[in-house]
C-alpha cells in the first residue's frame, strides 16, 4: 500500500473516535494561551525589547507543548485503543499488510494532526505580535522558523508514544505510562543539553532560548531519535511475531 | 491437487505441545472440516496457516506457495474467521468492511456484495459495537468472504449463531466451493456441523491427527477397527476416546 493509501485508511478508522475534534480543541485552546495571557497584561510584555516572537514563545510556550505533547500521547493511545478494543488487530493481522506499515501510517496521522496543532497556535502567535507588538513587521519568517522546530521536536514524542501504545493492549497502561513520561520531562532541568534530549522532553525546548549549533544539534538529535524509534518498532513487531 | 499441505506441522509452548507433527491434505475446491475436541489444536493450526503463531517444526505450503518466505501473497489469497469477531468498534458494518476492501484493494461493490452474502444489507448503516453476538459472526464471515478469496479460514463460523443463523451459514458454507470456486477450511468441535457441511474431514486431538478422509472413508475406517458407525458422532467420539485411552486416559 502506498504512503497516502495508509495515511486514508487510518484517517478512516478514526471516526467517531473524538480523535479530530480533540486536536482541533486542543488546538485552539493552546492557541488562546498567548492571547489571553497577553491580553490580561500587556504593558507586561508589550515594553520589553526583544522580537515579539521571542516574548510571545518565552512566556508561554511551556503551557503550550506541555497541552501539545499531552494531546499527542492521547491521540496516540486512541490510534491504537482502536485496533485493540475490538480485536481489529487480529484481523489486520490476517491481512496482506505489514504491522509496521500501520505503524508508520498512524505516525503519519498523528504527525499531521500535530501540524494542525502548531499550524492553530503559529496562527495565534502571529495575531498577537501583529496585535500586540505593532511596532514590529509582521514576524511570519521567525513564527515559521520556530514551528518548524518544534514540529521536528515533536515528531520523537509522537513516535515514541505510538510505539508505547502499540505495545500496550490496555488503553489506560500506556496513557498513565505517557503522561508520567511527559512529568518528568517537566522536570528534566533545561542546562544539561543530554537530558533534555529524552523524547518527551525536547517539545519543550525553544530555539529562542539557544544559539544555533545547540538549535542544530536538537535537530539532528531529533531526527536521530526519530530514526531509532522507528527501527526499534519494526524490530520489537518482528520479535512479537515470532513469539506469538 | 491439495491447496493446502502440512508436512510435520508442530507447535509448541514450553514443555505443552499444542500442534504434534501433523500431516495435512486439503484439496482444492473442497470443505474441509477440521474436527475436534476444545483444545485439540485446530485454532492453532489455522493461526500458523494465517502467520498469527508461527510453527516450531515441520512447514506447510499454501497454494504452492511457503511462509515465512510468501506470507504476504499468501494472506491476499486467503480470507478469515479466527476465534472472535474482529472489527472496529466506532466504525459501522460497511465501513469495517471497506478497511478491509482498501487493504485488499477491491472495487468498491464488493462491500454490498459481502454484506448481501452473509445477510447483513440492512444493518450495514448500525455501529459495529452495537450488532448483536451472531451479527458480529456474520460480519466476521463478511470480512473473509469479501472479494471471493481461494481460501477460506474459518474457526467455528457458526458461534453464537440462532438455529436459523446455523443453517443459512453452513447452507452458504456448503455452496461456496460451487459459487466462488473457493476451498474452504471450517473447524468445529460438532461433528453434526461438519457433516453436513464437509467433503472432506480432519480429526485432531491433543494435537495429534487421528484421521483425515471422506466421511465414507471415515466409517469404513471405523467399522474395521470396531467402532459404532450408525452416526458420525459415536464414530468420532469413540475415536477420541480410544486416543484419550491410549494415551494414558488423558481427557
Amino acid at each position: 500500500m502506498s504512503t497516502m493509501n495508509l495515511i486514508r485508511l487510518e484517517l478512516k478508522k478514526i471516526k467517531r473516535t473524538g480523535f479530530l475534534p480533540a486536536f482541533l480543541g486542543g488546538g485552539i485552546l493552546a492557541a488562546a494561551v498567548p492571547a489571553v495571557n497577553t491580553a490580561f497584561r500587556p504593558e507586561l510584555f508589550a515594553g520589553l525589547s526583544a522580537p515579539p516572537v521571542s516574548i510571545l514563545l518565552g512566556a508561554n510556550w511551556q503551557m503550550m507543548s506541555m497541552l501539545n505533547v499531552l494531546l499527542i500521547v492521547a491521540g496516540a493511545c486512541v490510534l491504537y485503543h482502536i485496533e485493540y478494543a475490538d480485536n481489529a488487530m487480529r484481523k489486520m493481522s490476517t491481512l496482506p499488510v505489514r504491522e509496521s506499515s500501520l505503524f508508520f501510517g498512524k505516525a503519519a496521522v498523528l504527525i499531521l494532526a500535530g501540524v494542525l496543532l502548531l499550524a492553530i497556535e503559529a496562527v495565534s502567535v502571529f495575531g498577537c505580535s501583529i496585535y500586540w507588538f505593532s511596532r514590529a513587521a509582521a514576524p511570519s519568517a521567525g513564527i515559521l522558523k520556530s514551528f518548524g522546530f518544534f514540529l521536528l521536536m515533536l515528531i520523537p514524542a509522537a513516535l515514541l508514544s505510538l510505539a508505547l501504545a502499540s505495545a500496550c493492549r490496555n488503553l489506560w497502561t500506556s496513557l498513565g505510562i505517557g503522561v508520567v513520561c511527559v512529568f518528568a520531562a517537566t522536570m528534566i532541568p533545561a542546562q544539561r543539553f543530554a537530558l533534555t534530549l529524552f523524547p518527551f522532553a525536547m517539545p519543550f525546548q525553544m530555539p529562542v532560548n539557544h544559539t544555533g549549533d545547540v538549535i542544530r544539534n536538537y535537530a539532528i538529535a531529533a531526527a536521530a531519535e526519530t530514526i531509532v524509534i522507528s527501527l526499534s518498532e519494526v524490530i520489537i513487531l518482528k520479535v512479537r511475531r515470532i513469539f506469538a | 491437487m491439495n491447496i493446502i499441505e502440512t508436512q510435520g506441522l508442530t507447535k509448541s509452548y514450553g514443555g505443552f505441545t499444542a500442534v504434534s507433527g501433523i500431516n495435512l491434505h486439503i484439496p482444492q475446491g473442497s470443505v474441509y472440516g477440521f474436527l475436534g475436541p476444545n483444545g485439540a489444536g485446530k485454532s492453532t493450526t489455522m493461526k500458523m496457516f494465517l502467520g498469527l503463531t508461527k510453527p516450531t517444526g515441520g512447514s506447510f505450503v499454501i497454494d504452492g506457495m511457503r511462509f515465512p518466505d510468501s506470507r504476504v501473497q499468501i494472506l491476499k489469497e486467503i480470507g478469515s474467521l479466527i476465534e472472535a469477531p474482529s472489527f472496529y468498534g466506532n466504525l459501522t458494518g460497511e465501513e469495517n468492511l471497506d478497511i478491509i476492501r482498501r487493504i485488499l484493494g477491491l472495487p468498491r461493490s464488493s462491500v454490498s456484495e459481502a454484506l448481501e452474502t452473509v445477510g447483513l444489507t440492512p444493518h450495514r448503516k448500525q455501529l459495529a459495537k452495537k450488532y448483536s453476538l451472531g451479527m458480529k459472526q456474520r460480519l466476521g464471515l463478511a470480512g473473509a468472504l469479501i472479494g471471493r478469496p481461494p481460501i477460506l479460514i474459518l474457526d467455528e463460523p457458526t458461534n453464537g449463531l440462532d438455529p436459523v443463523g446455523i443453517h443459512e451459514i453452513r447452507t452458504l458454507i456448503r455452496s461456496l466451493p460451487q459459487r466462488f470456486a473457493c476451498t474452504v477450511l471450517v473447524s468445529s468441535h460438532l461433528l453434526s456441523e461438519i457433516e453436513l457441511m464437509a467433503d472432506h474431514i480432519g480429526i485432531l486431538n491433543h494435537g495429534r491427527l487421528l484421521f483425515e478422509g471422506t466421511p465414507d472413508a471415515l466409517k469404513r475406517d471405523a467399522t474395521f477397527q470396531g467402532y459404532p458407525t450408525d452416526n458420525l458422532e459415536d464414530t468420532f467420539l469413540a475415536l477420541i476416546d480410544a486416543d484419550n485411552r491410549q494415551r494414558g486416559g488423558a481427557r
